[in-house]
């Protein structure tokens, strides 16, 4: 580290070391030590006893309550999601287990054969047992 | 960078974990609000700053991945970013040029600034950017490495941004005659 590179941190970081880029302070430490480094730091050290003026208060009571009351109703309305979510799915699980049974049992058993089928039947088996048409204009 | 010193409490906080929410609260609140607080100038308006930046980590706990980033570092961006959307609200020049300083002790009757909100309204008077440096590196006591990754910035770009802004700053407060 020279002079200028000591000087361009000091600019840039203040007069305490501490700020400085890790890798840069002991070599800091040791040019530190010199007369002229030393007025560098001191210099720097004005403006940091000026921004040291400046405080922020700390968080109040409410607003810390604040926070947490909304981290409370984030986090209820997620488990109520949750749980939401959870009885839809068992739901459709149920759903897709009865359509699945329905399909199944359509396809094992066999079709009943239909009130239509059997009327043609007995038109085809007793058709001709019928009375005649001929014979019935005898009759008349 | 070495582990994040969060990455645990911010997975409970994902999982619901009331104890570990009080924890971050109690841990982060403190840092974010004097974040805003420099950033912004205003008291109140770094209270909301503060909360809606805890709605933004409660709603992205759960899937928070560290990647390159501390959780620390993601807050900070988060934050900053809010204070951003406040400044632009306020029609703030985002730029790294020095503003017009009018000094409001200076004016007819007004009573002097005390010290220490000399300092506070200094910084209101400097570059944002140069003001997010100087509060990431002096205030929140980020590593050179820290805060040039929240500001997205290479590490000569921030102590570029530190030296215009503590010049910046040192004639500001000079000029108004508060160095003895």
């Amino acid at each position: 580290m020279d002079a200028e590179r000591f000087a361009a941190l000091a600019a840039a970081y203040g007069g305490d070391l501490r700020r400085w880029p890790q890798a840069e302070q002991t070599a800091a430490a040791i040019l530190g030590r010199g007369e002229e480094a030393q007025a560098v730091l001191r210099g720097a050290g004005t403006l940091d006893a000026m921004l040291d003026r400046h405080h922020v208060k700390a968080p109040e009571r409410a607003l810390h309550s604040s926070i947490l009351r909304a981290a409370d109703g984030h986090f209820s309305r997620r488990r109520r999601q949750r749980f939401w979510w959870f009885g839809l799915g068992l739901a459709g699980v149920g759903l897709a287990g009865a359509i699945a049974g329905l399909a199944l049992v359509t396809v094992v058993t066999p079709d009943a054969q239909s009130d239509h089928h059997i009327l043609e039947a007995n038109v085809t088996a007793f058709g001709d047992a019928g009375p005649d048409g001929d014979m019935i204009e005898e009759d008349l | 960078m070495s582990g994040d010193p969060d990455e645990e409490l911010v997975r409970r906080v994902g999982a619901g974990d009331p104890v570990a929410v009080q924890s971050l609260v109690a841990r982060k609140l403190p840092r974010i609000l004097a974040l805003a607080a420099r950033m912004l100038g205003d008291a109140t308006e770094a209270e909301d700053v503060a909360q809606e930046t805890f709605i933004r980590i409660w709603r992205n706990a759960s899937r928070w991945q560290r990647g390159n980033a501390r959780f620390d570092t993601w807050v900070h961006r988060v934050a900053l970013n809010l204070c951003y959307d406040r400044l632009r609200r306020r029609r703030e020049w985002v730029t790294d040029d020095l503003p017009d300083v009018v000094d409001p002790a200076s004016l007819p009757g007004a009573p002097p600034l005390v010290e220490e909100h000399r300092v506070a309204w200094a910084l209101q008077n400097i570059a944002p950017r140069q003001r997010e440096a100087i509060v990431l590196v002096y205030y929140q006591e980020m590593s050179n490495m820290e805060a040039a990754a929240t500001m997205q910035i290479s590490v000569d770009a921030l102590e570029s941004l530190l030296s215009r802004g503590r010049r910046s700053l040192q004639s500001i407060l000079t000029r108004d005659g508060i160095d003895e």
